[in-house]
């Protein structure tokens, strides 16, 4: 009866499950007050399933939910609460907001136990809060524009006073201008609450705008989880890394300490290939975590935009040995605006395609099919094994 | 029917099958709407093997000729079966009564009510009981203020169906209750019974007025509908 009600007795929410039928999901992940935590992967990887568990509407065959210090689900003590015994706000995909009922009317059904006039009260207080007009309040959500439902939707989940906030797809039905003012409503929000805001997202830069927190799932697995900027540089493997679309992955071989010359402590040489069939390519002295032990294995890397430069002319000198110059053509140059996302096809390891994005003025001179050259600082380097299925490297 | 033709100046009109044609249809309906509804709201809401077989006995009715329908509620009520006996030993007279006009009635108009207000609960979007759940409300909450004011067209279009549908049954009546009037002599076999007497005027007459009120009550019905979802 005492297992496990201790362990985690943190503020935070704390959700583990592990369940093959009817669907699988299996993982873990943890999320504090005041932090905003993404689900984010293709469709059908099992956000939704995650979030309506944790909502209550999915009964697991075998899970953890805790928040608060509270257990809202613990099946091995038969333990599991239905939505409307948790304190939950869960904002749907659509809305689902009450079609015969105006924005006011909607936000007090949340609020059953009060008195009828402090229950509108309090609603009109929660929309005025979310920068709903008397008038807009009035209508119908077949009234509102999709921006103002999901604000009626907002308001409604957290009429409730929640102790945790769930949105499943919260700005999918959005157009951009209505999408910038939700952020902004969101991060104040945020600030205000301190409860634990679980996101669901397909949309990677909304993720990585909004969240403190990734979850990276995939086939109802959870993958990953870390901040946006670790996954993004160090992704656990190439699938993680294809989820979360990093554009330079590569094929390679890890050497060890044999190359060139011997690797100097806490280096190790890695072979860059072309394709994993190839024999040839060329070597990189990059960090050993000590994670990859079999010398000669396949394994597959990335590097972020941040360890890779452009320019004009290859540079005179090179400055810590751990760097590269590359030569490469240019073979298309967009324009998006503030950046352009150049590709180039590399010299040598010959035919190995790299996407890049550049700012700045001297990016209006470059010419498509232009030659120039790739500073590649080796540091940002982040080696993956090649992944055996059902295997997962911590 | 002895000598329809005499008072027929005084009473071209059959007011008693009138009303009891009325009284039929209103306990028809008041018997069978809270199992219809019921019923309708589980079949929208609950999937399960062998369900089509449950929606094809609720639609038979519909399909079955009146007679057939009537004939085997005759047989299997009647003095002669099992069923008939004990229900006349509890002291029971269903065949040729009232009482069995209304059972017969009820039973025939069950694909009636129940297929408008099954629609309609199909219609509500699952996920608005689950937002109500996620709201806090029960079940009965639920039912009150989401699904209930979400289905009302479908259930008052389906009220109306069934009362006028029964103001005109024909069939199961007369082979369930014969033509004793006052018992089970309604509007739709009196004017039968009038035009077999080649008393036209009076059956002209009661046509209309059957005709007039299923207009009415349809229309109206379908008024209110219209101005029901324009709202949405």
């Amino acid at each position: 009866m005492t297992t496990g009600t201790n362990e985690n007795n943190s503020l935070g929410l704390h959700v583990s499950v592990s369940q093959h039928l009817p669907m699988p999901l299996q993982g873990s992940f943890s999320c504090e007050p005041g932090q905003m935590l993404a689900l984010v992967g293709p469709s059908g990887a099992g956000k939704t399933s995650m979030l309506r568990l944790m909502a209550g509407l999915l009964k697991p065959s075998q899970a953890k939910v805790q928040i608060a210090g509270e257990i809202w689900c613990d099946t091995d003590q038969g333990i599991c609460l239905s939505a409307r015994q948790r304190l939950v706000g869960l904002v749907f995909q659509n809305y689902a907001l009450m079609p015969h009922m105006n924005a006011i009317d909607n936000v007090s059904l949340a609020m059953l136990h009060l008195p009828v006039k402090a229950r509108v009260h309090a609603a009109i207080d929660w929309l005025n809060r979310m920068g709903l007009t008397p008038e807009q309040q009035q209508r119908l959500p077949a009234m509102l524009s999709g921006g103002q439902q999901q604000r009626v939707a907002l308001a409604r989940a957290l009429a409730r006073q929640p102790k945790l906030l769930l949105m499943d797809e919260p700005f999918s039905a959005v157009d951009q201008m209505s999408r910038r003012g939700l952020y902004t409503l969101i991060a104040d929000l945020r600030r205000d609450l301190h409860i634990p805001i679980v996101l669901v997202t397909h949309d990677l830069n909304e993720a990585r705008q909004l969240a403190d927190k990734l979850v990276v799932m995939d086939a109802g697995q959870v993958l990953q989880q870390g901040t946006p900027a670790h996954i993004h540089r160090s992704p656990r493997n190439a699938r993680v890394a294809d989820l979360v679309g990093i554009p330079n992955r590569f094929h390679g071989r890890w050497s060890g300490a044999q190359g060139p010359y011997p690797a100097p402590q806490g280096y190790a040489w890695l072979q860059w290939l072309f394709s994993p069939q190839d024999t040839q390519g060329v070597h990189l002295l990059v960090h050993d975590k000590g994670r990859l032990k079999k010398q000669n294995q396949a394994v597959t890397w990335v590097i972020q935009g941040d360890g890779l430069s452009v320019h004009d002319h290859a540079p005179d000198v090179i400055s810590n040995p751990p760097s590269i110059a590359l030569t490469a053509r240019l073979t298309s140059l967009r324009s998006l605006g503030e950046i352009s996302l150049a590709t180039l096809v590399l010299d040598k390891p010959a035919g190995c395609q790299m996407q890049l994005t550049l700012s700045g003025s001297w990016r209006q001179h470059l010419q498509p099919e232009q030659t120039v050259a790739v500073h590649m600082d080796c540091s940002w380097i982040h080696v993956m094994p090649v992944r055996d299925e059902g295997q997962s490297s911590s | 029917m002895a000598l329809p033709c005499l008072d027929s100046q005084e009473n071209i009109i059959d007011w008693q099958a009138l009303s009891l044609s009325l009284k039929l249809a209103a306990v028809t309906l008041a018997l069978l709407l809270p199992p219809g509804m019921l019923l309708a709201r589980w079949l929208a809401y609950t999937e399960f093997k062998g369900k089509y077989l449950i929606e094809a006995l609720v639609v038979l009715p519909l399909v079955l000729p009146p007679t057939v329908l009537g004939y085997y509620l005759l047989v299997s009520f009647g003095a002669a079966s099992p069923l008939g006996q004990w229900l006349s030993e509890q002291g029971i007279q269903l065949a040729f009564h009232f009482s069995g006009l209304v059972v017969a009635s009820v039973l025939f108009n069950i694909p009636f009510l129940v297929q408008p207000i099954q629609r309609a609960f199909e219609a509500v979007p699952a996920n608005l009981n689950e937002a109500a759940a996620v709201c806090g409300l029960g079940s009965w909450a639920t039912f009150w203020r989401i699904e209930l004011p979400l289905v009302w067209p479908g259930v008052l279009s389906a009220m109306v169906l069934t009362f006028v549908h029964t103001l005109g049954e024909f069939g199961v009546v007369l082979m369930m209750g014969g033509s004793i009037p006052g018992e089970t002599k309604t509007l739709a076999i009196s004017i039968y019974d009038r035009v077999q007497a080649f008393d036209i005027q009076s059956a002209d007459r009661m046509a209309l007025l059957l005709l007039l009120m299923s207009l009415l009550a349809v229309a109206a019905s379908f008024f209110a509908t219209s101005r029901l979802t324009r709202r949405r």
